[in-house]
């Protein structure tokens, strides 16, 4: 089996006649561009045109009550936005929630992996349905569910549950500090995403060869033993994609904060501070260039992720 | 699984239990909350200390305070996260199967740009967005949702196909361009059948994420027109403005609830089968 | 086979009426007006003036978003594109002079601008730059509603108006709570305003102001005063646990719970409390607003809607007719008894219904004229927002520190210098 996927990399646009067996590999790609084209054309307009328009926005100083007075301002946007801690807050905030979440989701997914992947055929149907129901609902559905639980305002029952936990009072308003907000927020999004995690990781989970598995036991593996050495090393590249997809969606988290706090008692993300600031206060400038911001946060998270874990999807036939 | 022992069965059992409860819970806890009365919103109980489906009243029946405002979304939201799913499940097969397959320049352009599509903070797209949709017509309609929900959909299902494509033993495939077959019948022919299970996984997420949409619906609708539910939620009002419609939003949450569990119903065979049988152990 | 002809014929004949109506050159104008949500009033206002108009043109609604900055963005987006679907209005009074100012609003036609029948609170509220610029149509006002019997047992004369610190030692004594907005939201402001007002200061000395000329009155004796109130209530624990996220609706739960005691609130608890727990408003009063310094008047807060009319709409003058009709004093008498939400208008309240359901109608109108809009500047949001990050959680609130770095950051944020 060859690798062609590499020998085109090295190959320049238009030295195209060099390349072996010629008809096959232009009708292939002709083939290819067909196939892929469509996809890819409609990705472009939706989000180049408007994140260039952002772009060309953040340079200016745009409110959008007061368009008359627009003026053309350079950086300045920028200046302001990574000089003030408000920005270093939230991105810490968005950092803190992505971690954590992708952290635990991670165990818990691979967990839930398993149980599914093992379980006997009457259990599974039951497991599988059950974990697909915190997935398929809709994130602003679990924020009110998980807020009313908690809100004394709302009558919120969890403080009456489990106030034989040190630390929790009847009196406990969760949504009164920091840490007890970010608490629910995280628990909020793990409870809803940790089936997202699972699913990838199960798919992964089933690619591992059935053989081997058999094979390493008969050799006197323990259980963690194999899971070492042929299941994970296996799953790489499943793993490596359901955090990366994770890590860059937590990133971007809004709705459950959007709903529980509003960003009070500094909770507030980027894609909050992006919203409030365009959308919310009109100032297109300033809120396009915390978008602008934001957006290469993910494009960093991405870049570190592929080239430096090597996530590869776009590995072709034969590379293994 | 045969020679399982009574302990081992217990122990699964237990599992399943725990797993039940932990991914049910929220739901029922919103369910409880969705059968409450004003006043037993705020006892601080788990369960409602009266029934009524007064809430339910409230966003259904004729007459219902939030009817008019209920109703609209729940078809808006059914129909647009369909069609953008159906959209972008089948172009996404077409580019997937391209690049775990294909050999062609660009294809690691076509994953770089999903990828970038894919991680696109929404909150920025939309400003641009509603002006340019308001310019050409297509502000407060389906087509303005489905085409940005496109954006959501169509990476996360070429990434996930072409993951699993990637895993299909295509051997059978290069028999069939063997037999003289071209690359697009050896496509249909040998591919398709391995591959459906992988689509169908993909469009249960696709069809999510359409679903679960909230930045997108509250800022390029503005009419029951095109507003999908998660965008009416917000919508929603007490008997003033100042009461908060606890109760109406949870009545809500649980009959958008009902189409997933649905879809899970119907689809989970498909993934046990898909995920777990498919191509790689056959 | 009768009924799907039938029903076919029908479709047809409402396409064909929905193409005539879209033409907009046969049949009356619609003019399209955007509604916050209530519980129906304003859908049965516009049927009625519809009718009223006998032909001249018909009223549409459109609904707005629950909260106030919401309703904002989503009008002001669109104005700020010249959109023509908008005819009138309502809008929060906070938000209007920034629609004034970005000239999003047609002028109001003489014959609307006579104000001897409004309230005062909701004529400031309607004014931007010594002018009218919007119609008041409903008014808004919060009162000091209290537990007789709490009151009683602390030893309070209701029928004198009271102070702030009356009512914090009362609550202290008799071991209850004050249902008072400690959230993050609007609410916070509108307290912060009416503490800061009734001490005879002012959140905006030059409301008038652009950006970067706007002058901040918190540092100031009344800045010290109201943010003195508000820490005491969060650092005694004298509004519960529930204090740093009540809004509206939370207060009057906790008013109308075991540990209810005083509370400043909007009318519409009343209805609500009455809906919930009948057997409760026995003990319940209310009276005016209550005072930072004893014998000075409170400065109560205001709110309501009011309408206005878009520059860009395509019938400026039948849309001011339309509000001419919305705004009859019968209208909002009617929309008081069904709705809930007081009426701008003097001779509104001599109607009999609204005595009869809303006994307290004559304590809103007095309310209402001592009212005290919130700061007038096209950069209330910013203001706004601005206070609820400095002045929140209410605990945390410094009476020597507070005041003067709010002040400070609002300034900074104003001149496009910090991030909200």
């Amino acid at each position: 089996m060859t690798t062609p996927a590499s020998a085109a990399e090295k190959a320049t646009p238009t030295n195209g006649k060099r390349r072996r067996g010629s008809d096959r590999s232009r009708s292939e790609a002709r083939l290819g561009w067909y196939l892929a084209g469509p996809a890819f054309v409609i990705m472009l307009l939706v989000t180049l045109y408007p994140i260039l328009q952002a772009l060309w926005d953040s340079l200016f100083s745009l409110r959008l009550t007061a368009l008359d007075e627009t003026e053309f301002i350079w950086f300045r946007n920028y200046q302001v936005v990574l000089g003030d801690p408000a920005f270093w807050q939230s991105l810490w905030v968005t950092v803190l929630i992505t971690v954590i979440t992708v952290a635990v989701e991670l165990v818990l997914g691979f967990i839930l992996a398993m149980v599914m992947h093992r379980a006997a055929t009457q259990l599974r149907g039951i497991v599988r349905t059950a974990i697909l129901v915190p997935y398929g609902i809709v994130t602003v559905v679990s924020a009110f569910a998980w807020f009313y639980a908690f809100d004394i305002n709302s009558g919120g029952y969890i403080n009456n549950w489990f106030s034989w936990l040190p630390g929790i009072t009847e009196d406990l308003n969760w949504f009164a500090a920091q840490g007890t907000s970010m608490f629910v927020i995280i628990a909020s999004e793990i409870w809803k995403t940790t089936p997202f995690i699972s699913l990838l990781l199960l798919s992964g989970l089933a690619q591992v060869p059935g053989e081997l598995e058999e094979a390493a036991r008969v050799d006197g593996a323990t259980g963690a033993q194999v899971l070492r050495r042929v299941i994970l090393p296996n799953m790489k590249a499943a793993i490596m994609v359901a955090v990366l997809f994770r890590a860059l969606e937590a990133f971007r988290i809004f709705d459950n904060v959007y709903i529980m706090t509003n960003g009070a008692n500094n909770t507030e993300v980027l894609s909050l501070l992006a919203y409030n600031t365009s959308i919310g206060r009109l100032e297109i400038g300033l809120g396009s260039a915390i978008s602008v911001l934001l957006f290469l946060c993910v494009l960093i998270i991405a870049f570190i992720a592929i080239k430096g874990f090597k996530v590869d999807l776009a590995g072709t036939r034969g590379d293994t | 699984m045969g020679g399982m022992s009574t302990k081992q069965r217990i122990g699964w059992v237990v599992i399943t239990v725990v797993v039940l409860l932990w991914s049910l819970f929220p739901v029922v806890s919103i369910l409880m909350t969705s059968f409450k009365t004003q006043a037993g919103l705020f006892s601080g109980k788990f369960l409602p200390p009266e029934w009524t489906w007064e809430n339910y009243a409230t966003i259904l029946a004729p007459g219902g305070s939030a009817q008019d405002l209920f109703l609209p979304s729940l078809r808006n939201s059914i129909g647009i996260s369909l069609i953008s799913t159906v959209v972008a499940v089948v172009l996404a097969t077409f580019c997937a199967y391209a690049i775990a397959r294909l050999d062609f320049r660009g294809k690691k352009l076509i994953l770089t740009t999903a990828l970038a599509v894919s991680v696109f903070p929404v909150v920025s797209i939309v400003t641009p967005l509603f002006n340019l949709w308001r310019s050409i017509g297509l502000y407060d309609t389906w087509p303005g949702l489905i085409i940005p929900y496109l954006s959501l959909t169509l990476p996360i299902s070429i990434w996930t196909l072409a993951a699993f494509f990637r895993q299909i033993p295509w051997e059978l495939e290069q028999a069939a361009q063997v037999d003289g077959a071209t690359p697009f019948q050896a496509f249909r022919k040998a591919v398709v059948p391995l591959a459906a299970p992988g689509v169908f996984t993909t469009a249960i997420i696709a069809f999510f994420i359409a679903w679960n949409d909230f930045v997108y619906g509250i800022s390029l609708t503005s009419t029951s027109a095109a507003r999908p539910v998660p965008a009416a939620l917000s919508f929603f009002t007490g008997a003033s403005q100042f009461e908060e419609p606890t109760g109406a939003i949870s009545a809500a949450a649980i009959v958008v609830t009902v189409p997933i569990v649905i879809v899970v119903l119907i689809f989970q065979r498909r993934i046990v089968s898909g995920l777990t049988q498919g191509a790689v152990k056959g | 086979m009768r009924r799907p002809q039938a029903a076919v014929a029908v479709m047809a004949l409402g396409l064909t009426l929905g193409l005539v109506a879209c033409s907009g050159e046969s049949g009356p104008p619609v003019l399209t007006w955007y509604i916050n949500p209530d519980d129906g009033g304003q859908e049965e206002i516009a049927a009625r003036c519809t009718e009223e108009a006998g032909g001249d043109y018909q009223i549409q609604t459109s609904l707005l978003p629950r909260d106030a900055s919401s309703q904002r963005e989503q009008l002001a987006r669109r104005l700020a594109a010249s959109d023509t679907s908008i005819d009138i209005m309502s809008l929060d009074p906070p938000f209007i002079p920034e629609m004034a100012a970005a000239g999003f609003l047609a002028p109001v036609p003489d014959d609307l601008q006579d104000t001897d029948d409004v309230v005062q609170g909701a004529v400031d509220s309607a004014t931007w730059d010594d002018e009218l610029v919007t119609v008041p149509f409903w008014a808004n006002t919060q009162l000091l509603w209290y537990r007789e019997s709490v009151a009683e047992e602390a030893g309070l004369d209701m029928d004198q108006p009271v102070t702030w610190e009356q009512i914090m030692d009362a609550a202290a004594e008799t071991d209850t709570l004050l249902g008072v907005q400690g959230a993050k939201a609007e609410s916070l402001t509108v307290w912060i305003n009416a503490l800061i007002a009734s001490a005879g200061g002012e959140i905006i000395t030059n409301p008038e102001a652009p950006a970067d000329e706007v002058q901040l009155g918190l540092d100031s004796d009344a800045g010290r005063e109201a943010a003195q109130i508000m820490s005491r209530i969060g650092q005694e624990g004298l509004a519960g646990p529930g204090f740093p996220t009540a809004d509206e609706n939370a207060s009057m739960n906790l008013f109308a719970g075991d540990n209810g005691s005083f509370m400043v609130n909007w009318p519409f608890v009343y209805p609500a409390i009455s809906d919930s727990d009948p057997d409760l408003i026995d003990d319940i009063g209310w009276t005016i607003y209550p005072q930072v310094e004893e014998g000075t008047e409170a400065a109560t807060p205001v709110g309501g809607i009011n309408l206005g009319v878009s520059e860009f709409s395509e019938h400026v003058d039948l849309a001011y007719q339309a509000v001419e009709c919305i705004v009859q004093p019968e209208n909002q008498s009617e929309y008081f008894v069904t709705n809930g939400n007081p009426p701008s208008s003097i001779s509104a309240y001599d109607d009999e219904e609204v005595a009869e359901e809303f006994p307290m109608a004559e304590t809103i109108r007095d309310s209402l004229d001592q009212g005290v809009p919130r700061p007038q500047t096209p950069y209330y949001n910013e203001v706004s927002i601005g206070l609820q990050e400095t002045w929140h959680p209410p605990a945390a609130i410094d009476p020597d520190t507070t005041p003067a770095s709010s002040a400070e950051f609002i300034t900074a944020v104003l001149r496009d210098e910090r991030l909200l």
